[in-house]
């Protein structure tokens, strides 16, 4: 059931920031919108929250038309980037405002404020300022005071961006246990492709004015409809060239500079009957294998030398590039492998995870 | 630098520190040793600076004329209202400058209402008598004194509640829109507290003023209305004019602002510096 619809939304400010953008998140839903920084994630959650005025379109909340609501009769609740805690009210305070509001009794009001204490971790903190507890604790204290009076849609921006990693993953796994989001629905925005694909349960992703596309953490990773998804999704970002494509002997074959690769025949179906000669090659990084002289297999049109130019050991794993025939590619490699610069290696791609983008318009050539 | 050195420019300094004790305590020592001597030692030729004969008494002398309670009072009533109504109407005024009038209309209407505190108040004295004598009220009233402290004790006001209501952050306040308020009730819930600190420091300098202030009221009021300051020129009798009384009194006038700023100062800081660390 369609839970929050936003229907042809527009938004500029001295040019426009969000154009003819539609969504419909259904009940329980958890969605994430992912993009670069500055591109209007903030200011769709604002539009929606009713703290930005559209310029054109229709938001509707559970069938309602709540375009022309103030946002204190929405019934909306957003945890800002910058939590926004009133620093002269204790954390008690602060989670229990929104329950004032509604002008609940006191016995009422302090059982809920204890509950979602409770469940977030800061029942020992209720009777501290904001400015006597520590980052995560204050961004715990905005969660809660976005739970505390059942609202009928949350908004987070970038709620957990600015706290260090151990409770980034606390609260991220928080975030998945969590009832009270289960029961209506979420926007949860962030710049972090990671957070993305752990949190959502789809995922869109934001460029350009509106939503480039839309869907779950595996349709967005594997099938990036645009180069710019590709590009925004991934750690470290996909790998992409300038290729020509020819077909010698009836063998398909990308060539970037010296570089020549293989295409793999089902893509090139594809490419062929589009009848398209020049585009962008995007190969993640995950997809390229670093060969150990043992493991050299029998086909190796699949393999390539190479020359190690930067080595990042970065523990679970490392990151090289590596220049082969004069075009340099990015490659993950194991955590137990070292390499040294200048280090010759064998690398085997595979061209059946290779994407092909319009080199005009950065559109997936492979449906 | 050598250790020598930097004792000698300590020394330096901490001598400078003590001229400049001097310079701003002489004067209220010598109000206060004049506020106990009697009349015959403050004519002596050659000054003494501790009495030689103690009259405390003087601060009971000063009461003996019925106008000099009423004239502090008349202070008071003036300073308080008008402190009230400069901090009232300025901090609305200066919550609509700050969230409402933004851009080249706003900050040229703010400009221009803190220009009005600019020019000498001498200038205006005659205009202002003529327009206040027009009044139902006329010149010789709470009213008129009350209204005329407004003309610039407002502006200020206005500008400094603007410059206060700007650094305070506009997100809480939409976080408080989120919670369920309408904009009315977070002003006085979120907006209010978080700049109360600079309300205190603008209502003490519009008080300060208010209770200071001679120049309109001597020529505006002096019977029905009398404010201190125009009270203690009274203390003249023929060709003497009575000192150790003159000091006293002031003594007795510095008491409200002393014990105010004593009370306040906490907040006189903190809204004083309001702005200038983000935290």
């Amino acid at each position: 059931m369609v839970h929050l619809e936003l229907n042809k939304i527009c938004k500029g400010f001295d040019h426009p920031v969000i154009d003819r953008l539609s969504l419909k998140v259904d009940k329980g839903e958890f969605f994430v919108i992912v993009g670069p920084s500055g591109i209007g994630k903030t200011t769709l959650l604002r539009c929606i929250a009713g703290l930005e005025k559209l310029d054109e379109g229709e938001i509707f909340i559970e069938g309602d038309n709540v375009t022309n609501v103030p946002p204190y009769n929405r019934n909306v609740a957003m945890t800002f980037e910058s939590y926004a805690l009133y620093p002269h009210m204790t954390v008690f305070e602060n989670i229990a405002n929104p329950l004032k509001a509604l002008k609940k009794e006191d016995s009422l009001i302090r059982s809920r404020v204890y509950e979602i204490a409770e469940l977030l971790h800061i029942d020992g903190l209720l009777e501290r300022k904001p400015h006597e507890i520590s980052g995560g604790q204050k961004q715990r204290t905005a969660l809660g005071r976005t739970l505390a009076a059942h609202p009928r849609v949350f908004l987070l921006d970038e709620p957990i961006s600015h706290l260090d990693a151990k409770i980034r993953a606390e609260l991220r796994t928080q975030f998945h246990t969590l009832e009270a989001l289960r029961e209506v629905s979420t926007v949860y925005v962030t710049h972090d492709y990671a957070e993305a694909l752990s949190l959502g349960d789809r995922i869109g992703v934001m460029g350009n004015g509106g939503l480039v596309q839309i869907g779950t953490a595996h349709e967005i990773y594997e099938k990036p409809n645009s180069l710019f998804v590709a590009q925004h999704l991934g750690q470290p970002s996909i790998n992409s060239l300038e290729i020509d494509l020819i077909e010698e002997a009836e063998k398909p074959s990308a060539i970037a500079g010296s570089l020549k690769l293989p295409v793999d025949l089902n893509h090139w179906e594809h490419l062929k009957r589009k009848n398209i000669t020049k585009c962008t090659l995007g190969i993640r990084p995950q997809f390229v294998k670093v060969v150990n002289g043992d493991q050299s297999s029998e086909d190796n049109s699949l393999e390539l030398n190479g020359m190690v130019e930067v080595y990042e050991a970065l523990g679970a794993y490392g990151v090289m590039i590596t220049s082969v025939v004069g075009q340099k590619l990015t490659v993950l490699t194991d955590p137990e492998d070292k390499y040294d610069h200048d280090e010759n290696i064998i690398i085997r791609i595979d061209p059946s995870t290779f994407n092909y983008f319009d080199l005009n318009n950065g559109v997936n050539l492979i449906p | 630098m050598t250790e020598s050195n930097i004792k000698l420019i300590k020394i330096i300094l901490l001598a400078f520190l003590l001229v400049w004790i001097v310079f701003t305590l002489f004067p209220l020592y010598f109000q206060l040793i004049t506020s106990l001597k009697p009349v015959a030692e403050i004519n002596a030729m050659v000054p003494t600076f501790w009495p030689e004969t103690f009259r405390p008494g003087n601060y009971l002398g000063i009461f003996a004329d019925p106008g000099s309670l009423k004239s502090l009072m008349d202070s008071l009533i003036v300073s308080i209202s008008n402190t009230i109504l400069s901090l009232l109407l300025g901090t609305l005024a200066g919550y609509a400058l700050a969230r409402y009038l933004k851009g080249i209309v706003g900050e040229n209407l703010a400009f221009w209402i803190l220009s009005n505190r600019m020019f000498p108040p001498v200038a205006v004295i005659i205009p202002m008598f003529f327009l206040f004598d027009a009044t139902p009220w006329g010149t010789d009233s709470y009213v008129s004194l009350i209204l005329l402290y407004l003309v610039f004790n407002l502006p200020l006001a206005t500008w400094l509640m603007m410059v206060f209501f700007r650094d305070a952050p506009r997100e809480l306040e939409e976080a408080s829109y989120l919670d369920g308020y309408t904009p009315l009730k977070t002003f006085f819930k979120i907006t209010l507290p978080l700049v109360f600190p600079g309300m205190i420091s603008v209502a003490m300098l519009c008080w300060i003023f208010a209770w200071n202030e001679y120049l309109f009221a001597n020529l505006l009021t002096g019977t029905t209305v009398k404010t201190f300051p125009v009270h203690i020129p009274s203390f003249t009798q023929g060709s003497q004019t009575l000192w150790n009384l003159v000091m006293a009194f002031s003594m007795v006038a510095m008491i409200p602002p002393v014990g105010m700023f004593i009370i306040l100062r906490r907040y006189m800081v903190r809204g004083l510096s309001l702005g200038v660390v983000k935290g």
